[in-house]
């Protein structure tokens, strides 16, 4: 009996959760006429951006010198130039696949700019901008394999990132080719790089400006590109005016060429 | 509405039962081969703990404190991803029963251990003095008597065994942990995915550990 009642203690503490949850969400435009989520952080005065540390190019902090660099954070720089009128009114929080839709939602960072591919299923989460880049899913194999395309990974297992849309979108290839591939999912790049390297993945596949950090001299990258995938920044729900300032200052950007320079400037095909 | 706890999160996770389920019968199933492994090394390794010949004891001490002593994340890591490079290619399954097993066995041989040592010397001289060999005196005088003390804490390792076994997410495993990760981290619906997978857990944990206690308080211990 004490069970039970431990059960519904627990079940009544999560729906507690929930309300809190919502509570806290809703979001009202003050008097001043400037929305609250922009006016907070205007008095705070520091844009809080979630991105990846560990995807060269993209988001990347060098060992060497301890700073994070890369196309995604030049975007990021521009949209606290766009907010605080400075590029470097910015704080930086890195994030991985699993943490930056927890950290958006209890507010530790105001926006994510991590090569977060936009789907219908997370657009019901978070606000996302339009596309800044489209990139596709990428292989990865060892070169003694010998496969040459998708087609050679026929029986074979795929070792992809959890929250990355590489699975569905290879699983909807193998469909079209008739083959049959398994999927093994890892929370970090560099385990699933482990897994390759000790052989219980056949394939290593992310997306494919992911996929380059991890070239080595015993890998390969294959030609074939699946199903582009279009990064957006996210921000929460309900912080609707923030959301738009973000997409403006993507729309400006592509259309005054910025993004196209961005993307050469850091070398990204 | 919106936030992590949504309604429409907790539909989609709902309709997506079948995924958890798998889980919950992987994390089942890994749980009891790993605890009859663990068991089995626990006894054995237990009583050469409290064995007179010095090889046997150096042998508990060794094991006991190199499993106890070192993470369980990197022991099923090793099992994994090492023994792979010499030519040792354990299913995902194998792996996560041995490594939990292993683990525990260390948990399970100090218990086996501090029971036997509880139970006075007298009985197993006494036993000794009847014309019983040392093995036989273990098996039909000592450890029936070492048992009821041991019974509590071996049940409170079989607990924390259980939740152990999540372990194995992080080595795409398919258990229950895995499958909450797997399924919350492509939608984001993280919120009723944990929530859920927490419950599952306490539900198979609970029913254990109050019987552990029920058992404590018969035992007087």
């Amino acid at each position: 009996m004490k069970g039970v009642k431990v059960l519904i203690l627990g079940l009544l503490m999560v729906f507690g959760l929930s309300l809190i949850g919502c509570s806290s969400s809703s979001q009202k435009a003050s008097s001043s006429g400037e929305a609250q989520d922009i006016k907070a952080i205007k008095d705070r005065g520091v844009l809080r951006v979630g991105v990846k540390v560990d995807v060269p190019k993209f988001g990347y902090r060098d060992p060497k010198t301890n700073k994070i660099d890369g196309f995604e954070i030049d975007i990021a720089r521009a949209i606290a130039k766009k907010i605080l009128g400075d590029e470097n009114k910015i704080e930086f929080q890195a994030v991985n696949a699993k943490t930056r839709g927890p950290l958006l939602d209890s507010g530790q960072v105001d926006i994510v700019a991590a090569t977060f591919t936009i789907t219908e299923e997370r657009k019901q989460s978070y606000n996302f901008s339009d596309p800044y880049f489209t990139d596709g899913v990428g292989l990865l194999v060892k070169k003694d394999s010998g496969i040459k395309d998708l087609k050679g990974l026929n029986g074979k297992k795929i070792g992809v990132a959890q929250s990355a849309t590489s699975k569905k979108a290879i699983q909807e290839e193998a469909d079209k080719l008739g083959i049959k591939v398994s999927f093994l999912e890892f929370s970090t790049y560099p385990e699933i790089k482990a897994a390759l390297d000790s052989g219980r993945i056949d394939c290593f596949s992310v997306d494919g400006a992911i996929l380059n950090g991890y070239l080595d001299g015993s890998t390969v990258i294959l030609d074939e590109r699946f199903s582009p995938q279009n990064y957006g920044i996210a921000s929460k729900k309900g912080n609707d005016a923030l959301a738009k300032l973000v997409n403006d200052t993507i729309k400006e950007m592509k259309d005054s060429g910025e993004i196209d320079n961005l993307i050469k400037k850091w070398g990204i095909k | 509405m919106n936030g992590p706890f949504a309604a429409f999160k907790w539909k989609a996770a709902l309709r997506d039962w079948v995924i958890f389920a798998d889980g919950l019968k992987t994390t089942i199933a890994v749980s009891m081969v790993a605890l009859a492994i663990a068991l089995i090394i626990g006894v054995i390794l237990g009583v050469f703990g409290t064995s007179h010949n010095k090889i046997l004891k150096k042998i508990n001490r060794v094991y006991v404190s190199v499993i106890q002593n070192t993470p369980l994340v990197i022991q099923v890591f090793f099992l994994y991803n090492m023994l792979p490079h010499l030519g040792i290619m354990l299913p995902v399954f194998t792996v996560g029963a041995i490594g939990v097993g292993i683990y525990h066995g260390a948990y399970i041989a100090e218990v086996v251990r501090g029971g036997i040592e509880a139970v006075p010397r007298g009985q197993m001289e006494a036993a000794i003095s009847q014309g019983f060999t040392y093995t036989e005196a273990m098996k039909h005088i000592i450890l029936p008597q070492a048992v009821k003390l041991m019974l509590p804490p071996l049940t409170n390792q079989a607990v924390s065994l259980i939740k152990n076994t999540s372990v194995m997410a992080m080595i795409a495993g398919g258990d229950l942990m895995y499958q909450a990760d797997s399924w919350s981290s492509y939608n984001l619906y993280y919120g009723p995915a944990y929530v859920i997978t927490g419950m599952l857990y306490l539900l198979l944990c609970l029913p254990l550990a109050r019987f552990a206690t029920k058992l404590e308080l018969r035992t007087g211990v």
